[in-house]
């Protein structure tokens, strides 16, 4: 196994914890220090999949800790997509939102989704899991008691996982991912506990609730970038499908087609809601449903089809969530769907950042989502031909709810008593300039993001339809 | 590649390239002079209708029956494969000679028709975009790629009806129109995975899948669903009249001309797979009379030159779709071009209706025969006052599908919200709570500002 060039995990976990110390302690610089980490971050993880994809897609270990920290095609997207996401976020921020504490526990949360990404050790991802969890449990990001319960139990379940894997393994090194490859340690009950995590931590029915509370009641831009590192998701691809794959095997198709039903129930749920933040929670959910469900379709195209659209749902709601946190900003208040405003007279490019993002969550043609909307489709045709065709359902579904808040927010008669309420300023533009660029660049040649992923889902495909050969190879 | 090829991607190409040039520079903060805007869209199209009749000139000189342009595969995973092609032949090239030059017309009648208007840069970004989205369906070369150009067609028909953005009644219009639009596309989007799931392509560049039986008869249905709910016809017929409420520029290539085509256009795409299902092609032909009937009846009973025109358009694009379910190819055709061109010189003039219809009384020396008087005499009284009820609520057609649909999704939601909220009040409020947020007075917003 190769090593990589220099410790760059550890650096991208380490770079932004310093830089959440200095936030912590300096008010007036906690943006800056937010900037320099998440861009130290991203420099490093930009590193990590330039070594990636120079080695042909193999994994690549840290030089000074084996066994701690891996990086390869699954995780080294994820890796750079969540550090320039937090980057973006930092960068865009309204003032009020870039207090220490905001940008620091931030900083924190960047520093524990890379150790989770990176970790290649189940007990190290548990811990990361937890940490990122924590200031949605604890605070300082707490909302209702819902999104507490949620994530407790995510995080009970996956150390509970932990916990048996540990009683069962036996070996040196229990808790390696390599090692634990095939072996199935602890049974249905690992596996049971692993899939609870797994379901509450991504909002699939009945643990959705959570999410759109987060939504709602909490900070809405740390929440946006929490709910966007698809750890459930990254879970089942890292950890469920190879370590259990006879158990995936039989248990898929009933977690698909709740998948496919909490896809369709989100965007059912999303057609009446009124207030704004809770209808994006709500497609949030939605789409990250159909990731599971392309996931757990078993076939190479849905599978590359999720891991390509795990990085459009984070980009484009990323996108969404910002520009109705500045219209919100500007506006005062929240948005519900009770009046038309027409705030798009004041800002016209912040409506169109905002209808192209969103009509890019739900597969606009030459944008990126078109392509993992294709495949998605496709893959979930081909494992389950009767209730595939709900994903369609699904996502024109969501594209109606999108509209009718893009249309209720920035069009129609203005409302009387609105004044000085201005377009996007020059740092708000840049970053979500270069969100849409992205989207519609990566959707005009999706070919080198698309093979890269194809790597990573053809491994997971493998171990899926092949279950035993894989067990002996390892 | 051949020159002909060449020509080809580029009469495709050309409008999207403009939409991105002129879309990003409004992005960076520049304002477009309306002389730039009208001159670049007039050059373009008068050079993009040169090449293609370029293109058909030597396709027939040349004994040719199709060009083909393979442009590789748009992303490749595993044995499945989203192939870029387009292709130019006989169906394909009058459909983009009629695009290209209707939006050069319409583009040379905007300048003078928005002059000053607010939105008039935004007007002809969303005209390019939509000639691309328009370019993109007639050349396509397999059922994906026309997706691509039937949800761009979709999406500036959207924007555009709600051009007019600061009246309430275009923005509701347009959200309508756009529920359908996704509704129907669930159609076309379908089909084509199906193509892929049963012949394993969804391509016709070099044939189409073949299908049969069953196969057939549910992919021809979805077409079906698709072309019906871009054409208007029964029974989604109820948006096109609400899609008025755009300018009358748009209104006039949209859905005079090009948008109200698309879906014939599909099916004639589609026809060989229609004609191996009779049930199939007998719900083309049972769709397209039943909406000639309803757009005859409607047309005679509306208040306002648009939306007559708008039904005496669907009438026609019903018979069209008869004439498709019945096997014919070229008369559609035929009858498609015609009917655009006339159709859009009648929307255009549609603001001078009333100055037009006086010209035409003092040049004929009179008042004109009216048509359709007859019917009172055929139809006892009961009967007329029957149809005429049906006429002026557009054929019940809004209500049932707003009974049947609408209404119990929007049920559901709230149903399905008021389940999600139970003991959220249980919780407290977070650091950016809005339920916790001072109320404002109904009616008033609190002063926005720019928070740096």
């Amino acid at each position: 196994m190769a090593d990589l060039s220099l410790p760059l995990i550890s650096a991208s976990i380490g770079i932004p914890a310093a830089a959440a110390a200095v936030a912590f302690t300096n008010d007036a610089r906690a943006r800056m220090a937010g900037i320099a980490g998440a861009a130290g971050a991203a420099l490093c993880s930009m590193e990590i999949l330039r070594e990636v994809q120079t080695a042909n897609g193999a994994r690549l270990v840290e030089p000074w800790g084996p066994g701690l920290f891996a990086a390869d095609p699954l995780n080294a997207t994820f890796l750079l997509v969540y550090a320039l996401l937090t980057m973006g976020i930092v960068i865009l921020a309204p003032k009020r939102d870039t207090s220490a504490k905001i940008t620091g526990t931030t900083l924190l949360v960047l520093a524990g989704t890379m150790a989770a990404y990176g970790a290649d050790n189940l007990a190290l991802l548990a811990v990361a899991w937890v940490l990122t969890a924590l200031p949605f449990i604890v605070g300082p990001f707490t909302g209702t008691w819902r999104p507490r319960a949620g994530l407790a139990a995510s995080c009970l379940a996956l150390l509970g996982a932990i916990g048996i894997i540990a009683g069962a393994a036996r070996t040196a090194d229990p808790f390696s991912l390599a090692a634990l490859q095939g072996h199935n340690y602890g049974g249905s009950a690992a596996f049971g506990l692993l899939i609870v995590a797994i379901v509450c931590r991504t909002g699939i029915f009945p643990a959705h609730a959570w999410i759109e509370d987060a939504a709602e009641a909490g900070p809405v831009l740390p929440v946006c970038l929490f709910i966007n590192g698809h750890f459930g998701a990254f879970l089942l691809a890292r950890v469920v499908i190879p370590d259990y794959p006879l158990s995936a095997q039989g248990a898929f198709p009933i977690l698909s087609d709740l998948a496919l039903f909490t896809a369709v129930y989100a965007a059912v749920r999303a057609v009446a809601e009124s207030h704004a933040r809770r209808t994006l929670a709500l497609l949030v959910i939605s789409q990250s449903a159909c990731i599971l469900a392309g996931l757990e379709s078993a076939t190479q195209e849905g599978i590359t089809g999720a891991l390509i659209h795990c990085v459009v749902v984070a980009v484009a709601t990323t996108g969404l969530f910002s520009v109705l946190r500045l219209m919100e900003v500007r506006f005062g208040r929240s948005f519900t769907s009770d009046h038309y405003l027409g705030l798009a007279e004041y800002t016209p490019r912040l409506a169109v950042f905002f209808v192209v993002c969103g009509l890019a969550l739900v597969g606009l043609p030459g944008t990126f989502s078109f392509c993992s909307e294709d495949l998605l489709i496709h893959g979930t045709l081909a494992s389950h031909p009767q209730v595939g065709l709900l994903l369609p359902l699904a996502t024109a579904m969501n594209a109606v709810s999108l509209f009718r808040m893009f249309s209720k927010i920035f069009l129609g008669t203005q409302r009387t008593g609105v004044h000085g309420v201005g377009d996007a300023i020059a740092r708000e533009r840049w970053v979500l300039t270069a969100i849409v660029v992205f989207i519609v660049a990566a959707g005009m040649m999706p070919n080198a993001i698309v093979s890269l992923r194809a790597n990573a889902a053809q491994e997971i495909s493998q171990v899926l339809l092949h279950p035993v050969a894989k067990v002996w190879n390892h | 590649m051949t020159p002909l090829q060449m020509t080809l991607l580029a009469v495709v190409l050309a409008p999207g390239a403009i939409f991105a040039l002129f879309s990003v520079l409004w992005l960076l903060g520049w304002h477009p002079t309306e002389r730039s805007l009208t001159r670049t869209t007039g050059i373009v199209y008068a050079a993009l209708t040169v090449a293609v009749a370029w293109l058909a000139w030597m396709l027939r000189d040349s004994g040719l029956a199709s060009i083909s342009v393979p442009l590789g595969d748009w992303f490749t995973v595993h044995d499945y494969r989203f192939p870029l092609v387009l292709l130019g032949d006989s169906l394909s090239l009058p459909f983009l000679a009629l695009t290209v030059i209707l939006v050069g017309l319409i583009g040379q009648f905007s300048a003078t028709y928005l002059h000053r208007d607010p939105g008039f840069a935004r007007f002809y970004i969303l005209l390019h975009l939509f000639a691309f989205g328009a370019m993109l369906i007639f050349s396509a070369g397999s059922f994906d790629l026309i997706i691509g150009g039937w949800e761009m067609v979709g999406l500036t028909s959207v924007l555009l009806i709600s051009f007019f953005h600061y009246r309430q009644g275009p923005v509701d219009s347009a959200l309508r129109v756009f529920i359908v639009y996704r509704a129907c596309d669930i159609g076309v989007i379908t089909a084509a995975f199906l193509m892929h799931h049963f012949a394993h392509s969804s391509s016709f560049a070099a044939g189409m899948p073949h299908l049969a039986g069953g196969n057939a008869t549910i992919v021809g249905l979805l077409l079906l669903l698709s072309a019906a709910g871009k054409s208007a016809q029964v029974p989604f017929s109820g948006w096109l009249p609400r899609a008025m409420e755009g300018p009358t520029p748009s209104s006039a290539i949209f859905y005079g001309a090009i948008s109200v085509h698309a879906g014939a256009y599909l099916l004639l795409r589609a026809q060989p797979i229609l004609m191996e299902s009779t049930a199939a092609s007998a719900a083309v032909i049972a769709t397209g009379i039943l909406t000639a009937v309803q757009g005859t009846i409607v047309g005679r009973s509306c208040a306002d030159a648009k939306t007559s025109l708008a039904y005496a358009s669907l009438a026609q694009v019903g018979v069209v779709f008869a004439e498709i379910g019945m096997g014919w190819t070229v008369i559609p055709i035929m009858h498609i071009m015609g009917h655009a061109m006339v159709r859009t010189l009648q929307f255009l003039r549609a603001p001078s209706m009333l100055h037009d219809y006086h010209q035409v009384h003092a040049a004929a020396g009179g008042h004109l025969v009216k048509t359709g008087e007859h019917l009172k005499t055929i139809f006892p009284q009961g009967l007329q006052l029957w149809i005429y009820r049906l006429a002026i609520d557009r054929g019940h057609l809004d209500t049932i599908l707003e009974r049947a649909f609408v209404v119990p999704l929007l049920a559901l939601s709230r149903l399905l919200g008021r389940l999600d909220r139970i003991g959220l009040s249980a919780g407290s409020g977070g650091t950016d709570n809005p339920r916790t947020a001072p109320a404002l007075p109904a009616g008033v917003e609190r002063e926005g500002a720019i928070d740096g």
